[in-house]
This record gives C-alpha cells, structure tokens and sequence, in this order.
C-alpha cells in the first residue's frame, strides 16, 4: 500500500545537453551515467522520501528530447509544482539561454510554480565557463534559487530534490492555512480528472 | 543547439502538427517506429491551436503578413540533392486555410489605473477600419515583453494570490496589488454578476494575455467519442485535465434558455410541464434502445427525423429541444440518422457528468501536444519552424523515398504523412472547398447568468431562416482556464454560406451587447445591460477540407494526406482518420497500445532496483498502479488519479498496460 501525505510534479527544463536527465536517474536510481535510450516510454520517475516525518512522492518529468530543437509543449509546463531550470556550467550558451527559458515559463507555467536554477557538472570545474557568483546573481534578479550540482559526483543532487520538496511542502501548508481548504492545481477545479480516473481502472 | 543536424533516415516524416498528424505521430512511435515529427510554425497544433490573447494578436499579425508576401522558392538549393531516377514534388510553404479574418475590440483603450466605474465604453464601432485596429494587434508585441516584468514579480512572493484569485472564491486577498484585482462576480455569487464595477479595459487583456487560450478550433469531447475512448486507451489522457460542459442552452425567439438533457434536469426543469415531462422521458428512454423497437419508427426511416419528432405528439418546445440541442440534427435529417444520435447523446451522458461533453483544460489545443509528447516519449523527434520544401520521389516505384528540409538536408523515409495545408493545388483534384465560419468573443459575462458563474455552456442557436446555417456556441469560464477572470471567452461556429461575419453577426448582436456607435456608450437601459457586453471579437473562415479522400489527391503512395478539422461538434472524424492512416502505413500494428504507467516503476531506496535495460518496459505488477489513485494527496498533483465525484461511475476499462514480459 502506498501512501504519502503529498505528491508534487516536478518539471525539467534546459538546453539539451546539460544533464537533466542524469539528475533525475542520479537522484530517483543512484545511476550514473544513465544507459543511453533507457528513457524511451518513461513518461516521468517517481521517488517517495520523508523529510521530518512527511512523506513525499515526487513526480519528475523530463523533456522527452523536446528541447533538442527547442519544442517544448506548452502542455508540459502546465501543472508543474516546480520547475528545475538546468544549465551546464561548462557551457556558456546554455547559462544565455536561461532568459529564454524563463520566457515560455512565464508564458506556460503557472504563476505558484517554484523556480530552481541548477547550475549542473561542477565535477568539471576546470572547464567552467559561468561563474557562480554571476549564476546567483541571476538567479537572485529573477526570485529564484540557486544550486550547483554534480550528477556524476553525486554532489548537492540530493539536496536540489529536497530542498524543492521542502519549500513545496512550506508552499502547500502555508496555501492550506490560506484556504482552509486543501489547495487545488490551476484549473483543477473539485472534480476533474474524470478521465485520468477511468483511465487507472 | 539549434544548427543540430536531423538523423538522415526515418520510418515515418509526418509534417503539421494538428490533431489527425499527431494521432499518427503517437501511434507509429509507440509501436517503434522512428519518427520525425514537423510543423512549419512556431507553435504546436495548426489549425488546431490554441493562443494567448497576445498570441493570438501575433497569430494575427502573421496571417495579415502572408497575405502579402510571397516567398521564392529556392530551387538551387535542393537541385543538387536529386538523383538519377528521382523526382521532385514541391510543397507549398504558404498556408491558405484561413481567410476573411475581421478583428474589431469594444474594450476601452483608457489607461488601467482608474477606479472609475463607468460601464464599458465602447471605442471602437463594429465597421471600423478592421485595418487599424489589426496593426494595433500587432504593434502589441511591445506589450508582450511589458508583461515579463509583472510575471517574473509574481514568480516570486506574490504568486499566491494571484493564483488563488483565480480559483478560490471567498479568500480576500492581502492587497499586494491593487490593480491585479478584479471585481469578480465570484465573491457575491448572490447577486448576479450584472454590475462588473471596473471596466475591463483593451490594456487589460494585453496585460493579463497570458490568461486567455484561446482556440482556432471549437469542439467539445463527447464522454463517449472516439477522442476520450482514445486518451483513455493509450494514457495520453494523463497529460491533460478535463473539465464537463456544465449545461446545455438553446436560444429560442431571442431567449437563452437551459436545455434539460438528463433525468435531473427533467425533473427540475421549470419550463417543462409535468405532460411534458413524461413525455420527454418516455421518449429519451425509448431512443436509448430504440432498436429494439423498430415498429415505432420504420414507418419513417425514410423520412425527416423532425415530421418522426411531429408524429410522436410531442409538443414544439420539446421537438425543438431534441431535435436542435440533443440530436443536433437538421430539419432534413432522416430519421434513424436522428435517433443514433439522440442515442448517442444520451449514452455520453452521466458518464463524466450531467452533460455528454468534456473539455480539456486550457483549450483544445492541448490535446495534439499531448499526442506529441507522447510520440517524444517513445523516440519521436519533434522540430518546429521547421518544414519540407519538397519530396523526392522514386521514378521507378513512384513512392516517396526522401524529403528535403527547410534546411536544405535530404531525410530518407519510408511513409509521409502530411497535413492538407502543405499540398499545392497541383497535387489537388479540386480546390472547391467548404468553410467553417468561426467568431470569437470576449465578453464580460454570461449569456445565461446562474447562481455558478463557472459554468461551461454549449449552446446551440437553431437556423433563423430556412437557408441559415445552425450555430453552435461554447462559452468557457474563468476555470476552464482560457480566458481571465471576469471574462467569457465565447466561440461561434457554423458550416459556412458566407464569409463568417456575415453568417454570425447576425447571432452576435442578437446575444450580445455590441455597441454599434463610436465612442458611445452602451445603453443604461435595463433592456441592453441583460446582455453580456462584447470586449473583443475576431470572425475569420477557415478551410474545412474533411470532405476530401485519397482520391482528390495526385500523390505517390507512400504519401498519406491528413485533412484539417471539420466542422463537427466531436472529433470522431479526425481520429478516425488518423487510426486508418495509421493501420494503412502499419497493418499489423495495435493502434496507441497503453503506455506503460510510470507509476509502476518505484524507486524507494538507495541503489539501483533495475538496470538501465529493466527500465524501458513496466514490468512490474498491476497493484501499484492501482494502489497510487487510492488517495489523493492534500496538494494533489493534476495528472493523479482523483476520485470521480459525479453522477455515474463508469465500468472500469481495461487499459492496463500488456503484462508481457
């Protein structure tokens, strides 16, 4: 029987390349790197953890190679409790297109979303091309937070889902002491998902 | 990134983005095709989609831009890519399906700040210079980044309200900010939502852009359609959230009034009397089966439903309901075609809700780019602004065995697959087409006003004369997520005799408020406020070349044409077409076989469970699956398994995934 007190969709988003998907294998399977193709019909990977006696369930979705020619769904971004900004630390192109990134979040995301810019492959510090303090002051002109990570040292990628499901679950007391009402989803008004219903028959 | 080469070599090219090709698209990928998935735009969907208002306003833009130009073909380019024993069939890069598009606001083009509380001034007259009031459309672009600046504020501390504004109704906010506020009718749903206290201005809607999506295409999902039967068959309905159509309405002798379709709103209809009543259900339950009975009808088969209707002793109003608002029929249907679908209705009806109708959250569409995620799922590569300038054919076999791209690359293929709009005319037998005409409202409330004003309404608008074309309308609220807060994003639709605004203004200023004089106000009367204002409008036509089959086509065999939407209420048509493309290209193939669920595949402690190879099939049991919709969570993620809360609980389907190892 599985139980949780909250589930939360997270979303990656970023430049192809930069290792969105070695964070999510790295943090729901511990692998690095991830069998190249493994991802083929994997829609999202689920990973349960308690912090402080809360038990989350974590639902991260991945790009399904979208990006590659940048065309992303809107539909993707709908929905999402937090949105994982990637860039690759190593590659300057990916830290300029962020301004881009943000655009279709604006456009597509909706407004509670939580926003993390994660600076990724710091194992390779002697190729890095975005300094940090550079990477925090964006991060901090667009009220998001900051990370940087390894996914193949294993560094702070634990702490990124964390931290997330922290400020997520903060978020969702704080909206359920707003509501006295359990908060829903944009648009979800009390009964949809009609059909997600059926489906899991 | 972008200058990444394509993969020289596909299965299946499929170009255009719209619901038919992305069906495809996801089939072939789930059965292990490689697939390229193409679309000429910026935007997912074609025809299909659905826009921002800002969006839109480009949307606009660009159609007002084709008009003019003309783009050389660069045949040099390609020239050198030929071989021996090849053709060449060029593609047109020009896209005609849209015409006649009139863009006329009413919305007050006064600064927002104000706490007047005028009503709404209308600004612009109904024949304006449609000219001018586009390039303001356009020369919104500026405002589009304007509203970076709101967004990436609320992004951070002040995201809470702004959301729940939108959903909650009785929170008062903290005044964070004061001109985000709306007066909603929401917070008094007592009294009806007649007196909107500040006026809803052009700058407005600009600014809250991002609110609006706003479909090309009007249709609705019938509970029982081919389209639901499909999502729910192949997963891809977790990618999306639905909302019912909350009533049905009709206008009847300039009134909108409720339709009473189910059971409940028989019995509580107040416009019905209680000989009425009866009658209307003994006859809705023998339509059910009304097979079973054929001495009851076979006296008609040949003739009109409507003299059926007659012959059955039902009174006008009620023939009128049936025959316009349940069958949805014309007065010259026959007779069996009418009770299917009356059956047909009925048999949608109470699966989700008290209506047969579902609509997807932030429009329609959506559900091509649900389609596409799911071909991206399974392998698909998905480029947009990114088209095919021309085929290359094999002399020999005459079949396609390469395109060539926008960029000048030759991509080998087996199958393509092609949306209509990229054939030239050619290619075509004819290029006599039938039109949809289309209109899309702003308004600032309700046609119907009821104590919700979250109500998603179809309302269907009988012929006036015997030449006029039915209308069909949907207005959307707030939640359905397509239009802002205080808003009614309203849709018009009907098979076209003329150009669209000729075909439904007509209906407009009989349901709307449309103020005719410039700069004058609408009328204080009591007469003239009972009907909803009108904010914005845009008329346009657009192709419907569902009437076309293989045969109005000179193509190679290879190449399977995917015609644009129709001009019916279901998107039975579309995705029946795309299934039979799909098991043309692939005959032995299952058509969109369940996803697996990702749900199945749990990853609880430290350390690996499954190896990479484990991975890419469900191979794990049944139970979890089931076992992760028992409870909903306090924040509880969309695309989670809720517990259906309406009417009639529908036999379980079977969609779980194949358990073959």
């Amino acid at each position: 029987m599985e139980d949780y007190d909250y589930l939360f969709k997270i979303v990656l988003i970023g430049n192809a390349g930069v290792g969105k998907t070695c964070l999510v294998r790295r943090f729901t399977q511990g692998l690095f790197p991830p069998g190249q193709g493994a991802t083929i019909g994997v829609d999202f990977m689920i990973k349960t953890v308690e912090i402080k006696g809360v038990k989350v369930k974590l639902q991260i979705w991945d790009t399904a190679g979208q990006e590659r020619f940048r065309s992303i769904t809107q539909s993707y971004y709908r929905s999402a409790n937090a949105l994982i900004l990637t860039y690759d630390i190593t590659c300057e192109d990916s830290f300029r297109c962020l301004p881009e990134w943000l655009r279709e979040i604006e456009q597509y995301a909706n407004n509670q979303v939580v926003t993390i810019l994660v600076g990724n492959k710091i194992d390779l510090a002697d190729k890095r091309e975005v300094h940090r303090q550079r990477a925090e002051e964006f991060a901090e002109a667009q009220s998001m937070l900051y990370l940087e990570t390894s996914a193949k040292e294993s560094d702070n990628v634990e702490k990124l889902f964390l931290d997330l499901a922290c400020e997520l679950i903060r978020e969702a007391k704080q909206n359920t002491l707003d509501n006295n009402d359990s908060t829903p989803m944009p648009g979800e008004g009390k009964n949809i998902n009609y059909l997600s219903c059926c489906s899991m028959n | 990134m972008a200058a990444e080469d394509l993969p020289s070599q596909f299965d299946v090219v499929i170009l255009g983005t719209g619901l038919t090709e992305s069906v495809i698209a996801a089939a072939c990928s789930r059965v292990g095709q490689s697939v390229l998935h193409l679309d000429r735009r910026n935007y997912y969907a074609g025809n299909w989609a659905s826009f921002t208002f800002n969006g839109l306003l480009s949307w606009i833009e660009e159609y007002k831009n084709q008009q003019e130009v003309q783009i050389a073909e660069s045949e040099q380019v390609w020239r050198s890519l030929i071989d021996e024993g090849e053709d060449v069939m060029p593609l047109t890069s020009v896209d005609s399906t849209i015409s006649n598009l009139e863009v006329f606001s009413y919305a007050s083009e006064e600064e927002e700040k104000d706490e007047t509380k005028t009503p709404l001034t209308s600004c612009q007259p109904v024949n304006a210079e449609t000219e001018s009031e586009e390039t303001k459309g356009g020369s919104t672009e500026g405002q589009d980044t304007c509203t970076g600046d709101d967004a990436t504020e609320s992004n951070g501390k002040t995201q809470n309200e702004e959301h729940q504004e939108q959903h909650t109704s009785e929170i008062a906010e903290p005044s964070q900010s004061q001109d985000e506020k709306e007066p909603q009718p929401i917070s008094s749903p007592a009294d009806p939502p007649v007196e909107v206290e500040k006026k809803i201005t052009y700058q407005k809607l600009l600014k809250e852009g991002r609110r609006f999506n706003i479909d090309l295409v009007s249709k609705l999902m019938y509970s029982r359609g081919a389209l639901v039967d499909l999502l729910i068959k192949s997963n891809v309905s977790r990618y999306a959230e639905f909302k019912n159509i909350s009533r049905i309405l009709t206008c009847r002798n300039g009134k909108v009034e409720q339709v009473p379709c189910s059971r409940a709103d028989v019995f509580a209809s107040k416009q019905l009397t209680v000989v009425e009543k009866r009658m209307l259900m003994k006859f809705l339950t023998f339509c059910l089966d009304f097979e079973q009975h054929p001495e009851e009808y076979q006296d008609y088969s040949e003739k009109p439903f409507s003299e059926f209707l007659k012959s059955k002793k039902l009174t006008e109003n009620l023939q009128d309901f049936i025959l316009h608002s349940i069958a949805m029929v014309t007065q010259q249907t026959l007779t069996e075609e009418g009770l299917k679908a009356t059956q047909h209705f009925l048999r949608c009806l109470g699966r989700y809700g008290n209506t047969p109708f579902l609509f997807p959250l932030y429009g329609l569409g959506e559900i091509p780019q649900c389609f596409c995620r799911m071909c991206a799922v399974f392998g698909g590569i998905y480029c947009l602004r990114h088209s095919v300038q021309c085929l290359v054919v094999d002399k020999g076999s005459n079949k396609v065995k390469a395109v060539i791209d926008t960029r000048g690359q030759k991509i080998g293929c087996s199958h393509f697959v092609v949306e209509d709009s990229y054939i030239r005319d050619e290619q075509r037998q004819s290029t006599a087409y039938r039109q949809i005409s289309r209109a899309v409202l702003i308004t600032d409330r309700s046609v119907l006003p009821s104590e919700s004003d979250q109500q998603i309404s179809l309302v269907t608008i009988p012929p006036v004369g015997s030449s006029a074309p039915a209308v069909r309308m949907v207005e959307l609220c707030s939640s359905s997520m397509t239009c802002m807060p205080g808003t009614y994003l309203v849709h018009l639709t009907c098979s076209s005799s003329g150009t669209a605004q000729e075909d439904l203004a007509p209906v407009v200023s009989q349901l709307f408020d449309v103020p005719a004089i410039p700069g004058e106000e609408p009328s204080g009367g009591s007469e003239e406020r009972s009907k909803p204002a009108v904010l914005w409008v845009m008329y346009f036509n657009m192709r419907d070349t569902s009437a076309q089959d293989s045969s109005g086509y000179s193509l190679p065999s290879n190449v399977h044409v995917c015609t644009g939407p129709d001009s019916g209420l279901g998107s039975n048509y579309s995705i029946k077409l795309a299934e039979s493309v799909f098991h043309h290209l692939l005959p032995d193939e299952d058509f969109c076989p369940p996803a697996p669920n990702p749900e199945d595949i749990i990853y609880d402690g430290d350390g690996p469970q499954a190896e990479g190879s484990g991975f890419d099939e469900s191979n794990n049991t049944e139970e979890d699956k089931s076992q992760a919709e028992e409870e909903k969570s306090p924040s509880t993620e969309s695309s989670e398994p809720a517990e259906m809360d309406s009417v009639t609980q529908e036999t379980p389907l079977d969609t779980s995934p194949p358990s073959e190892e």
